[in-house]
């Protein structure tokens, strides 16, 4: 009955009539949609850092592994040769190949590293040096010497921890003792070609990289590996890969060789790290918009109230008391929908500044923090995602519209003879 | 009871209406089984002391509140058992009003509030501003159509509410004390244009009033006390059917 246009048309016009509660209300509600932006930014980037750190410390963003090698870390739960070539040949298939960045073959195990000083736990892994130097970040946390090369044989690669414990330099020899693919105990002498220090204590004192051919030849393994670790182009490609590789390899999959995991299964603390940080801005953000909308709640309230009379001159006229109240609604999801997407806006342009040099915060840092084998980096730079701004607008109107819900009612529950009567 | 017994021939027709509100320590009964018929064309006044139940019988009249017995048929349509949103369309197609504190929306324009019930029935733009031109001719106010509100005097603001009362040709106009705020010579001003309405384009009114000036005026005047029809008296010819 009442046209859509002469609704919105009233609904400005009230607005305007109202400029100064109206634009303190925006300026709540441009402050939350910048806030929004900014921290969602900020959160996404943090998160995307880690991601990008755990993966290129850890066994990428997704790992092609025997489905037992997870919970036990041995070698004889490694890929069989013809699992693995299945495997390097199904991450060259179009659908899966544009999104790979590398893939890397890798044997670990569990052993012994011993010098003349002492032995230690060890984590072995043997690596392809040329493949691993664009894969992982390890050697570029190098202090003392150089990384593994593709002709190196007899040499490894250690953390700070374990060559302090150990007295080690470059250039001394350790020895490194583990079951073999037989069974059996097999020790390999190596020498120490460079040292590294990632800042987490676990990876320092424990990891150590050797060449994949030394790894395999004193392991006896042959071609099997442990794991091929795949980088892919960013994390969000994780699940499309994953499915396709899965249905690429349902045959390995099938007879229990093969699993495909991603590196939320993969790295589960890292995974509950970002779980935990999104819930805290999630938190955050429900409060500040909490009170946001209570502040809209009060200004449309008001003006329902202030405009009692007036509502019933419209009812009186014709509006039903579905179209008063909508009207009431109108107003504050217009309000909360300028006012929202130009704090979005002014979001965006704030976090632009910092996308290429991104937001130093080392000011507040007194030494490393690390946790879930990934070090946090002082420097945040924000992402933007057009997800995020999609799901912002949709939350800022979600947040306008349920705040404006209580004075629309509160608006078509008015009595025509008795707001005729009303005295301001 | 004056004027036709058929509901669907007058312009409002109540039959045994009352109106009672619920309060402590004792119900008012406002309005008392009041039965009468307002023709089309007719100039009615209601009159009577304050509390006579005049507004509140002009009000259910207006299908503003709802009978606590008895039927109101305006044009023909019996508004009790009509829904809300029955009613509003009801009063958008069928009534205008008139209030004594003009009641224009202060966010809107002259030419905007008189245009409202237009644009809510659907009239093309055309026809509204022919209409709304013509009207604001007759009245007087032609060149005020951008004003505010606020910026208009009491009589032009309510002669503004009668051009939105009128605008839409309803069957009956009720015009609840319109004079009551206004002095004596714009009174008698705003009196002309509604009679020359009432004449020359046939819309009822009826008024709800204690202004001696609009009771000279009426055609048909009722008296009410304590919610009940006291005496009618018609002055004047019977209105063209």
């Amino acid at each position: 009955m009442v046209r859509a246009p002469v609704m919105i048309r009233l609904a400005l016009r009230n607005l305007r009539r109202q400029a100064r509660r109206s634009l303190l209300t925006a300026a709540a509600m441009i402050v939350g949609g910048a806030l929004l932006i900014f921290s969602v930014s900020l959160g996404d980037g943090t998160h995307e850092d880690w991601i990008e750190a755990g993966v290129r410390m850890g066994t990428g963003h997704i790992a092609l592994q025997a489905p037992e090698f997870l919970a036990t870390r041995r070698i004889e739960d490694r890929l069989p040769a013809e699992a693995r070539a299945a495997a390097e040949a199904a991450l060259t298939r179009p659908g899966i190949a544009e999104h790979v960045v590398a893939v890397v073959p890798r044997l670990a195990t569990g052993g012994l590293a011993s010098s003349a000083a002492g032995a230690r736990p060890a984590q072995v892994v043997g690596v392809d040096p040329v493949a691993e130097s664009g894969f992982s970040i390890l050697d570029d946390k190098l202090v003392e010497g150089r990384y593994l090369e593709s002709d190196d044989r007899l040499a490894a690669y250690i953390g700070t921890g374990l060559a302090e414990g150990l007295e080690l330099g470059v250039g001394s020899r350790l020895v490194l003792t583990a079951q073999d693919a037989g069974g059996d105990i097999a020790g390999q002498f190596v020498r120490v070609v460079g040292i590294f220090r990632t800042g987490i204590p676990e990876v320092d004192q424990a990891l150590v990289h050797i060449p994949l051919g030394t790894a395999a030849a004193w392991l006896g393994s042959g071609a099997d590996v442990t794991t091929i670790a795949v980088l892919l182009d960013r994390s969000r490609s994780v699940s499309r890969v994953q499915r396709t590789l899965q249905r690429g390899l349902a045959g390995p999959i099938g007879a229990g060789e093969l699993t495909v995991l991603g590196w939320r299964k993969a790295m589960p603390q890292l995974d509950a790290a970002v779980k935990v940080d999104d819930l805290g801005q999630y938190m955050f953000q429900g409060v500040m918009f909490g009170i946001i909308a209570l502040a809209i709640v009060n200004t449309i309230l008001m003006s329902v109230l202030y405009r009692h009379r007036e509502f019933g001159v419209l009812q009186a006229l014709g509006f039903t008391p579905r179209q008063t109240g909508g009207l009431i609604l109108a107003e504050g999801v217009i309000l909360t929908a300028l006012s929202g997407l130009l704090g979005i806006g002014l979001g965006l342009f704030v976090t632009w500044f910092f996308f290429r040099d991104g937001l130093d915060i080392s000011f507040t840092w007194q030494e490393d923090w690390s946790f879930s084998g990934v070090v946090l980096e002082p420097v945040i730079v924000p992402m933007f995602r057009a997800a995020r701004v999609l799901q912002g607008i949709v939350f800022v109107l979600m947040v306008g519209t349920l705040a404006s819900l209580y004075p629309a009612y509160r608006a078509t529950r008015i009595d025509i003879a008795e707001a005729m009567k009303f005295e301001r | 009871m004056r004027g036709s017994a058929d509901p669907s021939r007058a312009a409002v027709h109540t039959r045994e209406v009352w109106k009672v509100f619920e309060q402590e320590p004792k119900d008012v009964q406002a309005v008392r089984a009041v039965s009468l018929a307002v023709e089309r064309g007719e100039f009615v006044a209601l009159a009577g002391p304050s509390g006579s139940g005049k507004t509140t019988l002009l009000n259910l009249m207006g299908g503003l509140t709802r009978p606590t017995r008895g039927h109101v048929w305006v044009a023909g349509h019996d508004l009790v058992g009509m829904s809300n949103r029955e009613l509003a369309r009801m009063r958008l197609e069928h009534v205008g009003f008139v209030f004594q504190a003009y009641n224009l929306l202060p966010v809107l324009t002259a030419y905007e509030n008189a245009e409202l019930p237009l644009l809510m029935s659907g009239v093309e733009e055309g026809e509204r501003g022919r209409r709304i031109g013509e009207l604001f001719e007759r009245t007087g106010l032609a060149g005020l159509e951008d004003r505010r509100p606020g910026k208009l005097s009491g009589g032009q603001q309510q002669r503004v509410a009668v051009i939105r009362a009128v605008a839409s040709r309803p069957d009956l106009v009720l015009a609840d004390e319109p004079t009551a705020n206004l002095d004596s010579v714009t009174s008698d001003a705003l009196l002309d244009i509604m009679e020359e309405l009432n004449r020359e384009l046939h819309t009822t009114f009826v008024f709800a009033t204690h202004d001696p000036r609009v009771m000279e005026r009426a055609r048909r005047l009722i008296h009410l006390v304590d919610g009940v029809v006291a005496s009618d008296e018609r002055r004047g010819p019977e209105p063209d059917r």
